[in-house]
């Protein structure tokens, strides 16, 4: 990786080192091409994302979509106040934490792995295919995704049928997969790798294709065996990205998705499948109290601007790419 | 060189950016352009005065609805839409949700922009709130002799607390009230051989149902069976909650059952009822006869099973299950043999009392249809709902057109001949326009006869239910000695509120919080209290009135008990 | 580098980046049984993950009717082509999927270009507005104004019923820009040097020299936008429903869905389907469901071996890294 302060190395920089509005005027003149290149986003960015978060008052009004903007009642932390008294909010916190947790962490571990072992295929009509297969299951929607779920799980689906032939349970005691809420996240978890593991790869893949050959051929040389070029050459060559994405990630970990949740989710594992999306669709959306919505996602804006920070100061500390 | 590329691509990204916008402005021109020529043509309607004499300029209007329910289309490209225009110079272009229904009506809301005609169904609160719906009070003064005579009687029902009203329901019963012979709402299924083989025994009681049950499983072990199942997923969960209400012979009316004297509304979801019920549920589990899967199966496993021969008994709407009964309707329809496995309906009670499962003649006033401050000329629009109520566009928008949809007897009587009958399908419906025109409008409601006795639904007709029977229905029937499915069951009583789920509720209000967090809870217990173990069920049972106890279910029910007496004083006036 | 035959036949050379071939003759015993395992391993993976999309296939060339029994699973059990007729009768679906494939690949080439560009100004360590523009464009992956909000603006900016609502708003993928932008980090400072030298200004240097070094990043990137682009219907929902003009495939799909509920239940209600020969149930969500995600999904699913090969292959600069 570059360093950091590589301004010195561009002979352009070299002048003068005074700080000051001066110095940052002629450096944007200077660098003209890049501020065109890019500035021009920056307005359209400002229009199309920074502009609506006045929406964000909403949370602080009993908003009412009719009534004009002066017209509105404003009520303060009240919707802040009903989301965090509600005795479920931290046993819903809670699952969202946790599943997200198990999905950040799984979903990475999945991923990198099986890109790895793809990279390990020399056939490539092979690579390809398995690869091709692999990422199926994302363009199937969770609808139909999760009905295949519960048919599989269910007393009468092919688990239970193999747990008996196995003699693990006899016949008559099958077991309700998605009848036990301990049970939720480890089903919600493994539904998530298994529908998006192929996908996930695709970024992986691509970071694989910049890592140089001639450092395999020297490894090679040296008698380092497949294991070994897997860990020391290409998972450290993949880093950067993994890192960059990591730390999205965690700053979207109140993100724990909403479908998979909501359509496994019954009133038997509802205490460990309810999450923060499904209760702000209760008793917002649902209600049509666009405020409490509202409200939701300043809460988990909040958190994740805290968790991004916070992750990447720490990658900064240990010396890794960041993401700013 | 290199600057000048530079200057080019920012040169194509502002071009970009223009077209985007003059696109934008297009489109918007267009979407402007369509809705105007109705705005133009009727402007130039309403300022000649003898629109009325004259044929009509033809006027297009946009209609939206918030249910799905089929293709977008014109009326006029309809059969039915064609005559009415014909008559009108009216036309429609409806179009359906998809989607979610609050968004959808929430950004019409929040830019003051509405289709012309508009049914926001679970909606409408929202839309009267807002002020999206124009007064209809002297637009029915002066346009509508039809819809005052149609919905005189329901005007003050209708009155929004302002006294005017801003829209028109659907369910207006007219002359004589005409029960569905089907059954489309509550009841007790069980299969057909299970009543066979037991004699025909008249079922009354929920003990001698779930006997019933239990002795065929009995005498059946080699085949795999389960007695009784359950539907609980997502929304559907009513299903397993409502039985209760019925059981101690209410109709449904939601989460309260109603004193036909005091006119006190009760909840019943923590009542003795509920426990007896679940608790009956309980012992069925207990005796393995009640499928555990019920709990977590979806829809369409539900469906699978009632569709598999498997399953002895269940409690659910007839709408709700038709899926499964028409895959077993139509295999004894190829194979006689097969019709032991058609379900049956009964109307089972806790003690054999009078049951009331049949829908009593209800005026759903929560739901309708209105005309929106964005309609250029609401006169023609109000015409045309009063033209469509006149009794022969009644006949025609139900039994279609003399000869070619419906034939009529000596007595007067309408019937279809068989071929008629196989004639009308889904895509002729479609193109007929019986799709667009079934409901959502204003119209006589599904229970109503025409001056002549004549029902106005062709499924209620005698003649023409009679004639969709198999000889294995008529075999049951006759069994029973009954006609029709629903002589089985008790004719309604009068409820001049029913049904009481149909009273507006605002959204995010108390009530309906309670009837989320009541959910909730129910959910969540139902499923540990039917499963737990027999001699458990009484603590479980404890936990739950625990945890019910925090809702405010007295407020709940004040609410109701207030409304239902308003409704019942307004009728009076 | 697994396949370094087939990588020769690179046509960047341009970089000067030298190929070197590895050879694969290194099958000691260890990297047999590796292979081995590796390979079942993977053909375990491919039957799980083929799974449901046989399945959903399996029951789109099923009868409806019989589907409802459950019990399909690999194979169609009672063939028919019912559902896709039902599907492809529908008028708007030509024109609708000629929308689709307008917004893909407008919006894909027109996302992924100017993401990159924006990559590669964030990217340029002495760009004085790089932190500021990075963090501005990072915070908006977590927040959103709202829906009203967000509508209003799109409202105000003459955006309904428009095509280029499905362009504008999601211009720049943040998701996007980061990815591109740690893939040139990590090209060789000497590659953009020697650029540089032969004096090629930035955005020389970003089209000619950065923009083809990226090809693996940008057919990765494409490929998440097109079937980002593919997929969405919710914009057609909120912005272009009353323009059936300018509705999409995904949308006219949703459409279809919804209409086969209220068709079950009206034939349920009007049993006179079931008095004429055949089933009663012609159409039902169930069915149409798993029709309509073979629609749906088997075209956008066909793009990706055309961009695989850039993703999996890549394109060599090693020589002169570091």
């Amino acid at each position: 990786m570059e360093n950091p302060n590589a301004p010195a190395m561009s002979p352009r920089m070299l002048p003068k080192k005074k700080a000051g509005p001066h110095l940052f005027i002629k450096k944007l003149v200077q660098q003209r091409t890049l501020v065109f290149m890019s500035v021009p986003f920056l307005v359209w960015l400002f229009v199309f994302k920074y502009w609506p978060i006045w929406g964000w008052t909403i949370a602080f009004q009993d908003y009412k979509p009719a009534k004009k903007f002066a017209e509105q009642t404003w009520v303060g932390w009240k919707h802040f106040e009903f989301l965090f008294q509600d005795e479920r909010f931290f046993r819903v916190l809670r699952n969202t934490l946790a599943m997200s947790g198990i999905n950040l962490v799984l979903g990475f571990v999945t991923a990198i792995t099986l890109a790895l072992l793809l990279n390990e295929i020399r056939r490539l009509a092979f690579k390809r295919l398995v690869q091709t297969v692999s990422y199926l299951p994302h363009f199937i929607s969770w609808v139909v995704a999760a009905s295949i779920i519960q048919s599989t799980l269910s007393p009468d689906g092919i688990i239970n049928e193999l747990l008996i032939r196995l003699g693990f349970i006899a016949k008559g005691e099958e077991i309700l997969f998605l009848g036990k809420g301990e049970w939720f996240w480890g089903i919600f978890g493994a539904s998530s790798v298994w529908k998006e593991v192929g996908w996930n790869t695709i970024v992986y893949l691509a970071a694989i294709t910049m890592i140089d050959p001639a450092q395999y051929e020297a490894a090679e040389m040296d008698g380092a065996g497949r294991l070994k070029r897997m860990w020391y050459i290409t998972l450290p060559g993949m880093k950067p990205v993994i890192v960059v994405l990591l730390i999205m990630n965690i700053g979207n970990l109140l993100e724990s998705g909403f479908e998979p949740q909501y359509l496994l989710g019954n009133g038997m594992n509802v205490d460990f499948s309810e999450n923060l999306d499904i209760f702000v669709l209760k008793y917002g959306i649902n209600q049509n109290n666009f405020s409490l919505a509202t409200a939701g996602g300043i809460f988990k804006t909040v958190v994740s601007f805290v968790l991004l920070f916070f992750a990447n100061n720490v990658a900064k500390r240990m010396g890794e790419a960041r993401l700013f | 060189m290199v600057k000048k590329s530079l200057i080019f691509c920012m040169a194509a990204v502002m071009a970009f950016t223009l077209a985007g916008c003059a696109g934008g402005k297009n489109g918007n021109n267009g979407s402007g352009g369509q809705a105007s020529p109705s705005g133009g043509a009727s402007a130039s309607g309403a300022s000649s005065p003898s629109a009325s004499e004259k044929p009509l300029d033809k006027v297009t209007f946009t209609y939206f609805n918030g249910v799905a329910g089929a293709k977008d289309i014109n009326t006029n490209e309809t059969t039915i839409g064609k005559i009415l225009e014909d008559q009108t110079g009216v036309n429609f272009k409806i179009e359906h949700l998809v989607g979610d229904l609050n968004t959808k009506i929430g950004t019409m809301i929040a830019s003051n922009e509405y289709p012309d005609v508009l049914i926001p169904d679970a909606a409408i609160e929202e839309v009267l709130n807002a002020g999206g719906f124009i007064a209809l009070d002297d637009l029915i003064e002066k346009y509508g002799p039809n819809i005052k005579r149609v919905y005189g009687q329901y005007f003050n029902q209708m009155r929004a607390a302002d006294g005017k009203i801003y829209f028109i329901p659907f369910s207006s019963v007219v002359n004589q009230f005409y029960p569905d012979p089907d059954i489309n709402q509550g009841a007790f299924w069980v299969q057909r051989r299970v009543l066979k083989e037991a004699g025909y025994p008249k079922i009354k009681t929920l003990d001698e149902y779930f006997k019933l049950i239990e002795d065929f499983v009995a005498k059946h072990k080699d085949e795999d069976l389960t007695g009784f199942i359950a539907l609980t997923h997502d929304w559907r969960f009513f299903t397993t909650a409502n039985p209760p209400m019925h059981l101690e012979g209410y109709p449904n009316d939601g989460n309260v059952i109603v004193d036909m004297n005091t006119l006190e509304a009760k909840t019943y979801a923590a009542a003795d009822s509920t426990k007896r019920w679940l608790q009956k549920l309980n012992e069925l589990n207990a005796k393995g006869l009640f499928d555990k899967a019920s709990f977590v199966d979806n829809y369409d496993q539900y469906i699978a099973k009632l569709s598999s021969k498997k399953v002895v008994g269940y409690f659910d709407y007839g709408w709700q299950v038709a899926l499964a009964n028409n895959v077993l309707k139509d295999a004894a329809r190829a194979d006689p043999t097969q019709d032991d496995y058609v379900y049956f309906p009964l109307p089972v009670t806790f003690d054999g009392g009078k049951d009331q499962y049949l829908d009593p003649p209800g005026f759903v006033k929560n739901r309708g249809i209105g005309i929106t401050v964005s309609a250029k000329n609401p006169e023609r629009i109000i015409q045309y709902f009063d033209n469509l109520l006149k009794e022969e566009n009644q006949v025609l928008r139900s039994w279609g057109i003399k000869g070619e949809t419906y034939e009529v007897n000596e007595q007067g009587r309408f019937y279809r001949t068989a071929e008629q009958i196989a004639k009308i399908d889904e895509k002729f419906n479609d193109k007929f326009g019986f799709t667009y025109y079934d409901w959502d409008w204003p119209q006589y409601g599904t229970n109503s006869t025409f001056a002549d006795g004549n029902a106005v639904a062709p499924n209620f007709q005698p003649e023409v239910f009679q004639m969709r029977l198999t000889d294995g229905d008529k075999e049951i029937l006759g069994k029973y000695g009954v006609k029709t499915y629903s002589e089985m069951f008790s004719p309604p009583d009068d409820r001049p509120w029913f049904p009481a789920w149909g009273i507006p509720k605002e959204q995010g209000s108390p009530q309906q919080i309670w009837e989320t967090k009541k959910e909730e809870l129910t959910k969540k217990y139902f499923p540990k209290l039917v499963l737990a173990k027999p001699d458990e069920f009484e603590k479980v049972w404890q936990e739950y009135l625990g945890q019910f106890g925090k809702l405010d279910t007295a407020g709940y029910e004040k609410w109701y008990t207030e409304q239902i007496k308003a409704v019942v004083e307004s009728l009076k006036k | 580098m697994a396949d370094t035959a087939t990588m020769t036949d690179g046509q960047r050379a341009s970089t000067g980046a030298k190929r070197r071939k590895r050879s694969y003759r290194d099958s000691s015993l260890g990297d047999r049984i590796f292979d081995i395992c590796n390979h079942t391993f993977l053909v375990c993976l491919m039957i799980v993950t083929l799974y449901p999309f046989v399945n959903t296939l399996a029951v789109s060339f099923n009868d409806a009717a019989d589907s409802l029994k459950g019990g399909v699973y690999v194979w169609p059990r009672d063939w028919t082509l019912e559902n896709y007729t039902y599907v492809f009768n529908e008028a708007t679906i030509l024109g609708a999927t000629v929308i689709s494939v307008l917004r893909t690949v407008i919006g894909t080439v027109a996302t992924v270009f100017f993401s990159a560009m924006v990559a590669y100004t964030i990217s340029r360590q002495e760009y004085v507005l790089r932190k500021f523009v990075s963090i501005a464009f990072i915070l908006t992956m977590y927040f959103s104004g709202g829906l009203i909000p967000t509508f209003l603006l799109v409202r105000d900016l003459g955006l309904i019923n428009s095509f280029w609502v499905y362009i504008w708003p999601g211009l720049i993928g943040v998701f996007n820009l980061i990815v591109i932008r740690s893939f040139i980090e990590g090209l060789p400072e000497s590659v953009i040097e020697s650029a540089r030298i032969d004096g090629a200004g930035e955005f020389r240097t970003f089209i000619s020299i950065v923009l083809p070094l990226c090809v693996p990043v940008l057919a990765t990137v494409a490929l998440f936008t097109a079937v980002y682009q593919w997929n969405s219907w919710f914009d057609v929902f909120l912005y272009n429903s009353s323009k059936v003009e300018l509705s999409t495939l995904q949308y006219e799909l949703q459409k279809i869905l919804q209409n086969s509920n209220a068709t079950a239940s009206r034939t349920a209600a009007d049993a006179f389907a079931s008095s004429g020969n055949g089933s009663s149930n012609k159409v039902t969500p169930l069915s149409i469901r798993a029709t309509m995600t073979i629609v749906a999904a088997v075209p956008i699913i066909l793009v990706y071996p055309f961009l695989q090969k850039y993703v999996v292959k890549g394109m060599m600069v090693g020589g002169v890294k570091g």
